[in-house]
């Protein structure tokens, strides 16, 4: 009993001091693998980052020809050639916007995004985002109705982002609503804890995404119908990209849907802090 | 007319649109060769892609500059929409920066601007 007494101790010290170090070997094993993993994301983005790169020089040579043909500079064309050629550009240009995007994504990854900040007025990258999208709008025989509140105070941000952001969520709202459809913008000031902020809203009555899926739309490379048979093409990394800027901004992007009957994406920019 | 970039298939296509629009092109696809050209004949328009292999398109204006050799109209050819690397161009000497592709409508516009105010 004595001898038991006096030796377990030492088993269960010497027992502990094994799965210590074993559990070391471990923490240590795993600190190798992280790092290793980050390394190849890194590289997997820098990857990304150079192919998006790449893929647009000659994007730009196909385009710039396309449009040389479709202006007649070496001669004119008839209806049907000028509108094969137009198909060029319309495919290229879409094609330039994914390779865009897939580079935004690359640069988010690796913390590369910088905000140009200047004071400017949202009605302004409204009007400016509406009437870029007003062609595609009319083709698709939808409505699209602005309500931006007048006297809207000045935000400070990144202009080309923020109207990036709409452009996308206005996009996503004329592509995801059928014909005869209506899509909305609206902007008004709104109280918040750190001061005020302007609420933008994006809205259609669209096919709507169901409540399971969410988060789903905002995460990279993911899309609600991903099926090869998809009737609906893109990189998947549109909401990823602009809920990233948003938050770039210190603000915040949102969706509120129901299937069926459509979707109102928000999102937050602060205003400018007033100076005292 | 100065048309700077490293890929055969930009200059191919700008150098058609330029040509047949009424404009004399040169072309030069490194920091080297476009600052050789510069300075063996000063262009009007000096187009110059940022991305080159042996350097910064930007590198050939500190060179043409300390031979006093500047371009009146410089104007930077880029594949970022980036507005800080804008800024950049601008501080350095270019007059503008034009993201890649340009559309075909708004460069012929451009250089009729930019080689008119050369002939005024």
């Amino acid at each position: 009993m004595s001898r038991a007494d006096t030796g377990a101790p030492d088993v269960r010290a010497s027992a502990l001091e094994q799965r210590l170090a074993a559990l070391e070997a471990q923490h240590v094993e795993a600190l190798r693998e992280i790092a290793e993993l980050k390394a190849r994301d890194q590289l997997k983005t820098q990857f990304i980052s150079n192919i998006s790169h790449d893929l647009r020089t000659p994007l730009t040579a196909i385009i710039t020809h396309a449009e040389i043909l479709r202006d007649g500079i070496l001669g004119p064309l008839n209806d049907r050639q000028a509108e094969s050629v137009t198909g060029v550009i319309n495919g290229g240009r879409q094609l330039l916007d994914m390779v865009g995007e897939i580079l935004s994504y690359a640069k988010g990854s690796a913390n590369q995004l910088t905000l140009a900040i200047s004071d400017f007025g949202i009605a302004d990258v409204v009007q400016r985002v509406t009437a870029l999208n007003e062609s595609l709008v009319a083709r698709k025989g939808l409505t699209l109705s602005v309500e931006v509140a007048p006297d809207l105070p000045t935000v400070r941000g990144d202009r080309e982002k923020i109207s990036h952001v709409l452009g996308n969520l206005l996009g996503n709202a004329i592509t995801f609503t059928p014909s005869g459809g209506r899509v909305w913008v609206a902007a008004r000031a709104v109280e918040a804890n750190a001061g005020g902020e302007i609420l933008v809203e994006v809205g259609d009555t669209g096919i709507g995404i169901a409540p399971e899926n969410h988060d789903l739309v905002f995460r990279e490379f993911a899309q609600v119908d991903s099926s090869p048979s998809r009737r609906h093409h893109g990189t998947g990394l549109g909401l990823t990209i602009a809920r990233r800027l948003v938050e770039l901004h210190r603000g915040r992007l949102w969706l509120e849907s129901t299937l069926g009957t459509g979707s109102r994406f928000y999102f937050t920019i602060p205003l400018v802090p007033s100076t005292p | 007319m100065l048309l700077v970039d490293d890929s055969a298939l930009v200059t191919g296509a700008l150098r058609v649109l330029l040509e047949e629009t009424g404009h004399r092109v040169t072309t030069a696809d490194s920091v080297a060769s476009a600052t050789a050209a510069a300075l063996a004949e000063v262009p009007d328009v000096l187009l110059l892609d940022l991305t080159l292999p042996d350097g910064n398109g930007l590198e050939v204006l500190d060179r043409l500059r300390a031979e006093d050799r500047l371009p009146r109209t410089v104007v930077a050819l880029t594949g970022h929409d980036d507005e800080a690397l804008a800024a950049h161009c601008r501080s350095a000497g270019c007059r503008e920066v034009v993201v890649k592709p340009v559309s075909v409508r708004v460069l012929i516009a451009k250089m009729r601007e930019w080689v008119g105010e050369e002939a005024s």
